[in-house]
């Protein structure tokens, strides 16, 4: 895959929404309203959080809202996105019939990436085993700025995901998610300490630029705390969005970060696939 | 062998950063009534703890005005309850009212007349939470809940009765954590400091119903259902043994309490179990 010729620096918006749960139409018109203010603010590439189309803990619901990849929906998310481009989660019907808890990189009015999460949590809250298929595959997506990962929430807590994605060149990688959030007696929510730690071991040790965008607002009384990330290749916090209520976070940044990282700090060129001993 | 009651160590990690759990209980309240279409709550005063924390909870997510508050007294209830609920009514600012339900609960036991305390206690209760939905509906408005984690893990509520509600704020705080968010709030100090009483009858505690203090039900039930000790494991900690059997047994005989729609499932298509339709 050659590299694309654009400038590696880019606006990235972080739409830290609630979103109305089951309800298509009203979470349709509020994405289309935050790509119009990201538009005003100058963002290149605008990320949603993790089903923000559906809303997450759908249960039952999951089947009335799922789409089909050409929905039109879809069709007029991505027209209305140009010129930027967009992540936004929704729940995918494959041509199989199949259920998918998925992410869409909408760009130049179409469907560029769609990555379908590959760990599904069904364990404590969580219940996504019952309504949804996990993905199969990972792939990187080609923007005008770079190559890029995208990630769904759990996924990113299987560190080989991420870590295959860098090795094979992306230098961003982009984790729209829905953590339910906890209090406790710490500074910041509970549930964002692991986030943040997780965020920042992740583009330490993969020498990449992260974006976590995770969602606010309440379901069935669990709420997810925002606290959306973005961190620089190394590790080092860039920009945090507030806790619990909606936010845009609007921060440039430069691809060519990472290639400047990986020259001091080698991890990704160093990675070897060929040491013997136990596998899983 | 020691008993260590009001074990720091356990009470300090059931303390809450009160700002952020502040933050988001308003959040639940506010998004509850805006998603709901509603006007604002509806809270029964008792002049104890627990509805004086919703109530400044629902004051601080609403404003005053939309918070109506209701002393709901019986004959026999103590007059300093009622004096107390006033008195936090006119601490938050908020509409109140009193409605006095002696001529209902009595006419009931005109024709009921070997009821013992615990009927009564009950019907009591229940003609309360019968007012509170009724003026809910008048105002329209939520019924505000006031049950905390312990008395609910505990099973120590009237079904259908203090435990119905519309949404509830308290019902994942421990009563430590009930009294660290009310004096954080700024509570009178008469409210924040005297005996928890359900005033069913004259002269009762919960303290007193329990046969244990709340500081080591609250420890007894973080250790059990937080942190997943057994029992056994809780007494080698120095707990006391009969107590740490008897809050077990509560938490086992009451938990129906919990689950309060047990629906034979027939068709494939039971509105609970195969349509569990979420809640926004």
């Amino acid at each position: 895959m050659s590299e694309p010729a654009g400038s590696p620096r880019l606006t990235v918006g972080l739409a830290q929404i609630d979103c109305r749960l089951g309800d298509l139409d009203a979470n349709l018109e509020r994405h289309l309203a935050w790509i119009e203010r990201a538009k005003a603010q100058g963002v290149d590439l605008l990320v949603f959080p993790e089903l923000s189309l559906t809303g997450y803990r759908l249960l039952h619901l999951t089947t009335r809202v799922a789409l089909t990849p050409g929905s039109p929906v879809l069709e007029r998310l991505a027209e209305a996105a140009r010129p930027m481009t967009v992540v936004a989660g929704f729940v995918e019907e494959s041509d199989r019939g199949v259920l998918h808890n998925s992410a869409v990189l909408l760009s130049g009015g179409a469907a560029r990436h769609i990555h379908r999460k590959l760990y599904l949590p069904s364990y404590g809250i969580f219940q996504e085993n019952r309504f949804f298929r996990p993905g199969q595959r990972i792939d990187l997506a080609t923007l005008p700025w770079g190559r890029t990962g995208v990630l769904i929430c759990e996924d990113l807590w299987h560190p080989e995901l991420a870590r295959r994605l860098a090795v094979a060149g992306a230098r961003l990688l982009i984790v729209p998610s829905a953590g339910p959030g906890r209090i406790g007696g710490g500074d910041v929510p509970a549930s964002h300490e692991s986030w943040e730690m997780l965020c920042r071991t992740t583009a330490l040790l993969d020498t990449c630029w992260v974006v976590y965008c995770n969602r606010v607002g309440w379901e069935e009384g669990s709420f997810y705390s925002g606290g959306s990330l973005v961190v620089r290749p190394g590790g080092e916090l860039e920009a945090r969005a507030p806790f619990l209520e909606e936010h845009l976070l609007v921060t440039e940044i430069d691809l060519r970060d990472a290639d400047r990282v990986r020259w001091r700090l080698p991890l990704l060129a160093d990675e070897r696939t060929d040491i013997l001993g136990p596998s899983a | 062998m020691t008993v260590l009651q009001n074990d720091r160590r356990v009470l300090d990690r059931l303390s809450l950063n009160t700002p952020l759990a502040v933050a988001a209980l308003t959040s639940f309240i506010r998004d509850a009534v805006e998603t709901s279409g509603t006007s604002g709550v509806v809270v029964g005063l008792s002049g104890g703890i627990d509805s004086s924390l919703a109530a400044a909870l629902a004051v601080r997510a609403l404003g005053p005005e939309r918070v109506h508050g209701f002393l709901l007294p019986y004959r026999t209830s103590s007059g300093e309850s009622v004096s107390d609920a006033l008195l936090i009514a006119e601490h938050l600012g908020l509409p109140h009212r009193k409605i006095d339900i002696s001529p209902m609960v009595d006419a009931y036991f005109a024709i009921e007349t070997d009821a013992d305390a615990g009927r009564r206690g009950n019907k009591m209760a229940r003609e309360r939470m019968t007012i509170l939905f009724d003026q809910a509906k008048k105002l329209g408005a939520l019924v505000l809940g006031t049950s905390n984690k312990t008395e609910i893990l505990l099973g120590y509520s009237t079904v259908f009765g203090d435990n119905a509600s519309s949404l509830n704020p308290l019902g994942d705080l421990y009563k430590h954590q009930v009294w660290q968010l009310a004096r954080h709030l700024g509570l009178p100090e008469q409210v924040v400091a005297k005996r928890p009483s359900a005033d069913l009858f004259p002269g009762q505690t919960d303290e007193g119903d329990f046969g244990f203090d709340y500081a080591t039900a609250d420890e007894v039930l973080w250790l059990l259902f937080d942190e997943g000790l057994t029992p056994d494991e809780v007494i080698e900690r120095g707990y006391d043994e009969a107590v740490v059997r008897r809050i077990v047994q509560f938490e086992r005989q009451f938990r129906f309490k919990r689950r309060l729609m047990l629906i034979a499932r027939l068709s494939g298509s039971a509105v609970n179990l195969d349509q569990e339709i979420p809640r926004d």
